[in-house]
């Protein structure tokens, strides 16, 4: 048989078998007569329409794992469907996505610790499993300053080796606003949503709702703070639900508490968090002590121990763990209790956004197994104590939010209040609009239907941008990260050598420069391998190839050292 | 809103292509004649456009239930086979070569085709038959419409498929929505994007341009104006980066298999045979000793 012939006939083969089979999750190998496999690899990603630049970062992967003998193919899947197939059911391959991005080293710990490897959300989504790296984990959680500096370098150095995933760059928010609106920036945090709602009215627009456009269509239905299948809402949430203290530009500041004393314990520490007075939830009623130790209970077990074992939620999951225990000492008084002594870990946890108990405590249900009705839930009339309400919304096309009056922030005269909080609104609401795609936002900007995009826009959309009339281009730095992650849960990728040989196989500079358009920073140092933007400082690591293109002769030989074997020019297992 | 205003546009333009159809290929008379006389016809063809109304409520009724059971249950990611598949026999694959003889000119022509020309394509046949002495040929074609529709919502089901542009934005581009970003509300209102195979712009133009050439006697200029279309919608798609030349080869098959049915069978005469089956049923389940 000729091998074109042999090559159309596995062609045909892999059709049939994975369609009747229906396992291309799986790695898919077909035997040709040999004791060996051919190694074939899907590589999960969002289809260009949801997120190109990780579309574009998955082909070009595919390609150098071609180059290299590999029978890799993207398979694009739609982004709620993506998350529950990589964090919840870990049904993949590889992954090209975009990650939140961590606000502290100990990020990692969730991310990697084999304890949580059986959790879903990203929680352990990787599969991976290693003594050495769970002692590092919970040695910098428990230490300080330069100590847990170095802890971290070392688990960076040996992360970056053992590959159990790896970042690619960090892009910027790119987005676009109305001129005369004066931002330079999209707004992305509550606070600059409040300084945009409160500073910068246009003359013509002053009374009238901020309009901000959006693609996600899921937006305007499913609202749940605490599931992880959501697409890009993360700014809604938190807009609808405030934490005790909020990490701004000028660090942590008092949110919904407006004392917090600290004390180290043995071994661990404890935080005394007293509530401001005449604190409200949107529907009137009044947040107390026990919604502060409810949100705990509730994170920690969705199930509210109805589940023979703890639920817990797959958000937030990081900082949770770290909670050993919460008690009301008042009725505006709470004392948290940490394992950790390290106030630089543990007051993360108090940036958990609050969750009220009468309406949380009916959907803690067991409706499947390990599976609870908070979890499920759509949440689409959201109570919050933020400081915007939900008032409305139109399935698929806009979510209606109003400035909450009764906010305790936006009371005169309080102590410690955010200095942005100052003034009158000039805007009456915000309304969150969906549009079709980033080319007809940029129109509805242009046709003055739109005050600014909310969601990212493409780099390839800049152009538009700088034709349209009126519209002025938004860009800031961001730490959230592209990454391709691997399931060590499949045979080979359990590997680490192929996984490490596979995290090289991207062009970080090309992506940036080509893929975004400048709009980013690629990673280069071990410490932003990890997609940690800063504090690990190390040696660079360079593309063995250019343009994009691996060395052929390179990657060949590293699979051969690694131990795979070549025939015909396929790579064998 | 965004949506109303396309569909507006889209609306002058196709009735304006219609009307001139009607004008040079009905022909005024015949189309006058068949007017003064509508009573008769609507009755005739009543039944089979329930039928076809019933199926694309369906499809409208199911939209938000099918991606739901698609991604989670019965469906099966075909994106990756299809583009293995056409590596191995074509080496390029199909829309890269077609993509690479892009230009701005090319890509209106084609996008016009895309968004206009399947319109016009796809209800002109109604006047032409309406037109016709006898409304067998409007029956028929409202019956292979049905099957296409029907066909092709299982295949929805069955099979989730991203376009070209869709799977690899480096290799193919999404000229369409480049060059008319609007067209996405459309679009998107009709179909998802996972919904590519098979290609039902090309199904339902082939199955309008098959029937044409059965009557060819009837409208002889329709052949080659419903021809050019058809083959043409076909290409556009490809070259758009909206569908894999396999959705298009599928989307051919559907509209041969949807052409001899919609000219072998009458809703009547299924209507009749499932009657009969039923009946048939039922006796055998009143008989003493039947099961």
């Amino acid at each position: 048989m000729s091998p074109s012939r042999r090559r159309l006939l596995a062609g045909v083969g892999a059709v049939t078998t994975s369609a009747l089979a229906g396992c291309t999750e799986r790695i898919w190998s077909f035997a040709e007569g040999s004791t060996t496999d051919r190694l074939s690899v899907l590589i999960k990603t969002p289809p260009s329409d949801d997120d190109p630049m990780a579309s574009k970062i998955a082909s070009q992967l595919a390609e150098n794992l071609q180059t290299a003998g590999i029978d890799a193919v993207p398979e694009p899947t739609a982004k709620p469907e993506l998350f529950r197939s990589t964090l919840l059911t870990h049904d993949f391959d590889i992954v090209v996505a975009r990650h939140p991005g961590f606000d502290d080293p100990d990020g990692l710990r969730p991310l990697l610790h084999s304890q949580l490897s059986g959790e879903r959300g990203w929680q352990n989504p990787f599969g991976f499993s290693e003594r050495t790296v769970d002692d590092a984990l919970e040695a910098q959680r428990d230490e300080t300053g330069d100590t847990r500096r170095q802890t971290v370098a070392d688990l960076a150095e040996y992360l970056v080796e053992t590959a159990p995933y790896t970042a690619v760059a960090f892009p910027d928010h790119v987005s676009a606003a109305e001129r005369s609106l004066g931002l330079s920036r999209p707004p992305r945090t509550p606070s600059e949503y409040a300084a945009l709602y409160y500073i910068r009215p246009p003359d013509d627009r002053r009374g009238e709702p901020l309009r901000a456009g959006v693609f996600a269509e899921g937006m305007t239905d499913r609202l749940n703070p605490i599931a992880v299948d959501l697409e890009d809402v993360g700014v809604v949430l938190d807009l609808l639900y405030d934490p005790l203290v909020r990490v701004t530009e000028d660090g942590y500041v008092s949110w919904l508490a407006d004392d917090v004393s600290r004390q180290e314990t043995d071994g661990g520490s404890e935080a005394i968090v007293h509530l401001r007075e005449g604190i409200t939830w949107h529907d009137g009623t009044s947040l107390t002590a026990s919604d502060v130790e409810f949100t705990a209970r509730l994170l920690a077990d969705t199930s509210l121990g109805e589940a023979e074992s703890p639920v817990p939620a797959p958000r937030y999951r990081g900082r949770r763990t770290l909670i050993e225990d919460v008690s009301q000492t008042g009725p505006r008084t709470v004392r948290f209790s940490f394992d950790s002594p390290s106030e630089e870990v543990v007051r993360r946890t108090l940036t958990i956004p609050l969750l009220p108990e009468h309406v949380w405590e009916p959907q803690a249900t067991v409706i499947d197994e390990h599976v609870t009705e908070a979890l499920t839930w759509d949440n689409d009339e959201p109570v919050g104590s933020g400081l915007f309400a939900v008032t409305d919304s139109t399935s698929g096309e806009r979510l209606e939010l109003e400035a909450f009056e009764d906010h305790v922030l936006f009371e005169d005269g309080i102590p410690d209040r955010p200095d942005l909080l100052e003034g009158t609104p000039g805007f009456d609401g915000i309304e969150f609009r969906v549009t079709a795609n980033p080319g007809s936002a940029v129109e509805s900007l242009e046709e003055g239907e739109l005050d600014f995009v909310a969601a990212w826009l493409p780099p390839s959309y800049l152009d538009v941008v700088e034709e349209a009339e009126g519209v002025s281009m938004l860009s800031v730095s961001t730490r959230s990260f592209y990454l391709i992650g691997f399931n060590a849960r499949n045979e080979a990728l359990s590997n680490y050598r192929f996984r490490r040989i596979v995290s090289r196989l991207v062009d970080r500079e090309y992506v940036v420069s080509e893929f975004f358009d400048g709009h980013g920073s690629p990673a280069r140092t071990p410490g932003e391998l990890l997609g940690l933007s800063e504090g690990v400082d190390g040696s660079p690591e360079e593309f063995p190839g250019s343009q994009g293109d691996v060395d052929e002769a390179w990657v060949r030989s590293a699979l051969e050292d690694a131990g795979f074997h070549y025939e015909n020019g396929d790579l064998f297992v | 809103m965004a949506l109303v205003g396309v569909v507006i546009e889209l609306a002058v333009v196709v009735a304006t292509m219609l009307l001139g159809a009607t004008l040079v290929i009905v022909g005024p008379r015949q189309f006058v004649d068949a007017l003064s006389e509508f009573r008769w016809r609507v009755r005739a063809c009543t039944l089979p456009l329930a039928v076809l109304a019933v199926v694309l409520g369906l499809r409208w009724m199911t939209q938000d239930v099918v991606p739901r059971l698609s991604w989670r249950v019965l469906g099966h990611n075909v994106t990756p086979q299809i583009f293995s598949l056409e590596q191995t026999v074509f080496g390029t694959n199909p829309v890269a070569v077609l993509q690479s003889y892009q230009s701005p000119e090319i890509t209106a022509v084609f996008a016009f085709i895309y968004l206009y020309g399947y319109a016009f394509v796809l209800i002109f046949p109604f006047i032409a038959y309406f037109a016709l002495e006898k409304m067998d040929d409007f029956s028929t074609l409202v019956l292979a419409f049905t099957a296409n529709y029907a066909i092709g919502l299982v295949c929805y089901v069955l099979f989730i498929a991203y376009g070209p542009r869709n799977l690899d934005p480096v290799l193919f581009e999404g000229l369409l929505y480049d060059a008319v970003p609007r067209a996405y509300y459309l679009t998107n209102t009709v179909n998802e994007n996972t919904n590519v195979f098979p290609s039902l712009h090309t199904s339902l133009s082939m199955t309008v341009f098959f029937l044409a050439w059965h009557t060819r006697e009837k409208y002889p200029l329709w052949v080659p104006v419903s021809g050019t279309l058809a083959v043409g919608v076909a290409l556009s798609t490809m070259y758009l980066g909206i569908h894999w030349f396999t959705d298009v080869v599928a989307g051919t098959a559907l509209a041969a298999v949807s052409v001899y049915i919609g000219r072998n069978y009458t809703i009547d005469g299924l209507l009749e045979s499932a009657r009969r089956f039923l009946a048939t049923q039922a006796e055998r389940l009143g008989q003493p000793g039947g099961k």
